[in-house]
């Protein structure tokens, strides 16, 4: 045994009064060991890592009662971390625990390069150390993490670093140092799939090499099936279902735990298939977007970015088309060029036939009811100084739908009835709704002008599971009551597969692969295909 | 019938359920804070005292009975921005009490200024020449049967030549005269003149920070919407104004013309514009790329819309924080100008009186410490609101922002 939480409760005292976030849980790590902590968004999994690591500001958080042990010698000496001295703390975290967290872009000093970094947290951990052993070692705690050429890399700045080669420095950090337990708090959930699953192997390979313990937090039930040994069920600060992976996951007995199971897209019941109409609704012809990047004092373009380079796509009247695609492979800049929210560089987008792409602004402007779009970040797609009335009415107005104001805010209230909303709820403003309500209201947003397409823009990935069900069995109804015609933009293959009748795989700014979504989730052709469909941490029933 | 009663409902629900908005909200918690309200406070009797000065300080009486005839010699000598600004403060307070949005109660206001001036221009014409000692002796030789005088019976351009004995005096409480601030050098009660200079005040502070915010809430928004070159040019803009010293300028300007309250007003709006426009601009550039202006957009919202409703209200937080900044600084440009000796020359103004506690041989200590306390107090009352403001703006950007 390396670490035992014993009815480890922490307070977080807000000007609103105070927080049980974590309300009394029981957990144990032993060496070599990866115990996931799984539960949503507010299920206090992240301020239980915190309370470890005591990283709470003093002046806010307290802990009524509990104990974390963390055992040394074989278990034969332990030290209660909650009542030990700062000073005594500070010894342990990165010596015996380190951390690792979700946002790899500010984890890491800026103005320092990573080599001075590492050597500087094992200089610390180990006095005596040398600047040529601390270097030493750093460089194989780099070659540990499978950072490509780590000699140079070890003079460089984090900016010149990807996410996931910062992440795996994250690590190489707590490597280098011998830290005995690694708190990771969603280190892949910022990343994209390949890169993950890099990340997910080598904390594998390095727990069979090191002995390091892992306490791995995240809210993905497909990452837990993969690295987990233990699992631990967390909902409202309580643990509620904690066990052997395959048996919290294939056989779960607590209610909460069989609830996130099945809200996985791929256990959700299968919809009817609608049967799409072939006829065609948008086509892109070799669209191109670029942005030009400007330099030196007069500005002048000195290159582009080619973030939609030549996309040749085509969506039929009725169908759910999915765009897919790691970060920065050009999926929102094409969802937003076709709704002309940018304006294309080359090519065009044909919509019923007309070319939408050369006719002006003031002629574009009838034709914005036909085409909406749905944002991904639920908390920044609605106004916060207009009530939802407002928000859903002007654009109606605008565009002379229905006679007078009181049959708008009827209509307003049908839509709110049609995302399973109280009607009554549109004099309130957007801060007194959840993400997920949010979400909705988008949505109500996008219909209100009764369009034929709408472009949804990773309208679930800032979601929890169960929510995320819930949006996408709602569009899938609202689907067949509206007749309406979706692009699906999303990074998620599970989505893709439960949501979608055609898929589309964009990398670098090119479509490398369409077709129906199951021949090119289930059959991929294109070699880029094939290794994002084999990243994607699978679990299922089956 | 049903379809009437169904709008009938929904407006019940909307007074029942009508939610506190962002702005109710950010002003409660503004005025939560008791540094806030102590500053308001302040804030509201220099209002008080601008807008009823006429009635609160003048060498003529109010009502006056003589041989059986009541008449009003104060209300004789009224300007028509005095008949103006009384108007104005009485209607404020009706419309305290009339729920509508804050943009139209604005409106309504301006509206009110502009027909009551132009009607009381029109009625109001005060005798060119004021013979302030007139009352007095006419009360002297035969008195009447009743009078009501002001609070302090001193116009601030009474000198009291009458007395003959007037100049420099420190607060006294003789029986024939009181001074509660004493006098100035010219024998004019500084009580009545701090009074009327409180308009001063307060008028330069805002119309200066109006001018000011307009010109900078038009300028960044176009560059910060527009981006590009009209960002290009307008940044050279900012750049060029932000080089001019104010009160240089100012210096200068009082050396060439005529000393005017009106040009100093221009002035310190004109140059102060840069520092609003920058805080619009980032504010723009911030909103133009948020979705819910993306969704404007797309819902095709005319440009209008987009600008006012949905990204305008959004970027004004940060510029009400620094415009109550900017009245304080508007205050102290112009005391220090009047402290110079190059303010207005004969009409009352804190910084005046400040220059002339230091100007004689004596140190003349109430007329450094009431204006000096007056200065004092009103722009550390608009610094505390500010710094209020700020705070009961900062958890909710950061609230939105999560």
């Amino acid at each position: 045994m390396l670490l035992q939480v014993e009815n480890l409760q922490t307070m977080l005292s807000s000007s609103t009064g105070d927080i049980h976030a974590v309300k009394g849980i029981d957990l144990q790590i032993d060496r070599g060991e990866t115990v996931c902590l799984v539960g949503e968004s507010g299920s206090g999994k992240s301020v239980t890592a915190l309370s470890i690591m005591r990283l709470l500001p003093e002046s806010i958080a307290n802990h009524p009662c509990g104990v974390v042990s963390l055992s040394s010698d074989n278990g034969r000496q332990s030290i209660d971390l909650l009542t030990i001295e700062n000073d005594q703390m500070t010894r342990v975290r990165g010596r015996r625990m380190a951390m690792i967290f979700q946002e790899p872009m500010s984890s890491l000093n800026p103005v320092f390069t990573i080599g001075e970094q590492i050597a500087e947290a094992i200089q610390l951990t180990q006095p005596g150390t040398t600047d040529s052993q601390a270097r030493a070692v750093a460089l194989s705690a780099l070659r540990d993490v499978r950072i490509d050429d780590p000699e140079s890399r070890f003079n460089d700045y984090p900016h010149r670093l990807s996410g996931g080669q910062r992440q795996r420095v994250m690590i190489a950090m707590a490597l280098a140092c011998k830290s005995e337990l690694l708190i990771a708090d969603e280190p892949t959930t910022a990343l994209d799939v390949t890169v993950q699953a890099g990340i997910l192997e080598l904390i594998k390979d390095l727990q069979y090499t090191s002995g390091m313990a892992v306490l791995f937090i995240t809210h993905d039930l497909g990452v837990v099936a993969q690295v987990a040994d233990r699992v631990a069920v967390m909902k409202d600060g309580l643990i509620v279902e904690q066990g052997l992976r395959d048996d919290v996951l294939y056989q779960p007995t607590h209610p909460y735990t069989q609830k996130l199971v099945d809200s996985l897209p791929e256990n959700l019941q299968q919809p009817a298939a609608v049967r799409a109409s072939g006829e065609l609704l948008v086509e892109t012809r070799d669209l191109q977007v670029y942005f030009p990047v400007r330099s030196g004092l007069l500005r002048r373009v000195t290159s582009r970015i080619r973030a939609v380079d030549g996309v040749t796509l085509k969506i039929n009247r009725g169908e759910i088309v999915a765009l897919v695609g790691e970060s920065g492979s050009g999926k929102s800049t094409l969802g937003r060029a076709i709704v002309r929210l940018l304006e294309p560089t080359g090519g065009s987008v044909y919509f019923e036939g007309k070319d939408i792409t050369r006719i002006s602004k003031e002629a574009f402007r009838p034709l914005r009811t036909d085409l909406q779009v749905v944002f991904q970040d639920p908390l920044s797609s609605l106004n916060p100084r207009l009530t939802i009335a407002t928000t859903l009415t002007e654009p109606m107005a605008v565009h002379r739908i229905g006679e007078s104001n009181e049959h708008r805010i009827e209509l307003a209230q049908q839509l709110m009835e049609d995302v399973n909303l109280p009607a009554d709820y549109i004099w309130r403003y957007p801060h007194e709704f959840s993400g997920g309500q949010r979400q909705r209201i988008g949505i109500a947003r996008a219909l209100a002008v009764k369009p034929k397409l709408i472009v949804c823009d990773e309208i679930t990935s800032a979601l929890d599971v169960s929510v995320q069900a819930e949006i996408l069995e709602l569009l899938l109804k609202l689907r067949e009551q509206h007749g309406l015609t979706l692009l699906f933009i999303t990074h998620n293959i599970s989505v893709v597969e439960y949501v979608s009748d055609r898929t589309a795989v964009m990398h670098r700014g090119r479509l490398v692969e369409s077709g129906p979504t199951a021949e090119v989730c289930g059959n991929p052709r294109h070699a880029y295909t094939q290794a994002l469909i084999d990243a994607v941490p699978r679990f299922g029933r089956n | 019938m049903s379809n009437s009663m169904a709008a009938g409902g929904s407006k019940n629900l909307q007074s029942d359920i009508r939610r506190r908005g962002l702005g109710a909200r950010v002003f409660s918690d503004t005025f939560k804070k008791r540094g806030a309200k102590l500053g308001a406070l302040w804030l509201a009797v220099l209002v008080f005292t601008a807008i009823f000065a006429p009635l609160l300080a003048n060498s003529r009486p109010l009502l006056l009975s003589a041989d059986g005839v009541v008449s009003s010699p104060a209300l004789r000598y009224f300007t028509a921005a005095d008949v103006t600004l009384l108007c104005l403060g009485l209607f404020a307070l009706l419309l305290c009490f009339w729920s509508a949005t804050m943009v139209r109660k604005l409106l309504l206001m301006a509206v009110i200024g502009a027909v009551t001036f132009l009607v009381s221009n029109h009625y109001f014409q005060p005798p060119k020449l004021s013979i302030y000692e007139e009352y007095r002796e006419s009360a002297r030789t035969s008195p009447p049967d009743w009078v009501l005088q002001a609070p302090i019976p001193y116009s601030p351009k009474d000198y009291l030549r009458d007395y003959g004995d007037t100049g420099l005096q420190a607060p006294s409480m003789t029986a024939q005269r009181v001074h509660l601030l004493g006098t100035t050098e010219n024998g004019a009660d500084l009580f009545s003149r701090m009074i009327h200079a409180s308009r001063l005040a307060l008028g330069i502070g805002l119309v200066a920070t109006g001018i000011a915010i307009s010109l900078g809430v038009i300028i960044g928004g176009l560059m910060g919407y527009f981006s590009g070159i009209a960002d290009m040019i307008g940044m050279r803009l900012v750049e060029i104004f932000e080089a001019v010293p104010t009160l240089f300028l100012l210096l200068t300007f009082v050396a060439f013309f005529d000393r005017s309250l009106y040009i100093m007003m221009v002035i310190i709006g004109l140059t102060s514009w840069p520092g609003y426009a920058r805080y619009v601009r980032a504010e723009f550039l911030r909103l133009r790329s948020q979705d819910f202006v993306q969704a404007a957009v797309a819902s095709g919202l005319p440009l209008g819309s987009i600008l006012f409703r949905h990204i305008l209200p959004n970027a004004v937080a940060p510029v009400l924080v620094a415009a109550s900044f900017g009245v304080a600084s508007a205050i102290l440009a112009e005391a220090t100008l009047s402290f110079l000796g190059l303010g207005l020359i004969d009409d009352p103004s804190w910084g005046q009186m400040l220059n002339q506690a230091v100007q004689s041989s004596t140190f003349n200590w109430w007329m450094a410490l009431f204006p000096g306390g007056a200065i004092f107090l009103t722009v550390f009352s608009y610094n505390l609101i500010g710094e209020s403001l700020r705070d009961a703006l900062d958890p909710l950007t950061q609230r939105a922002e999560h």
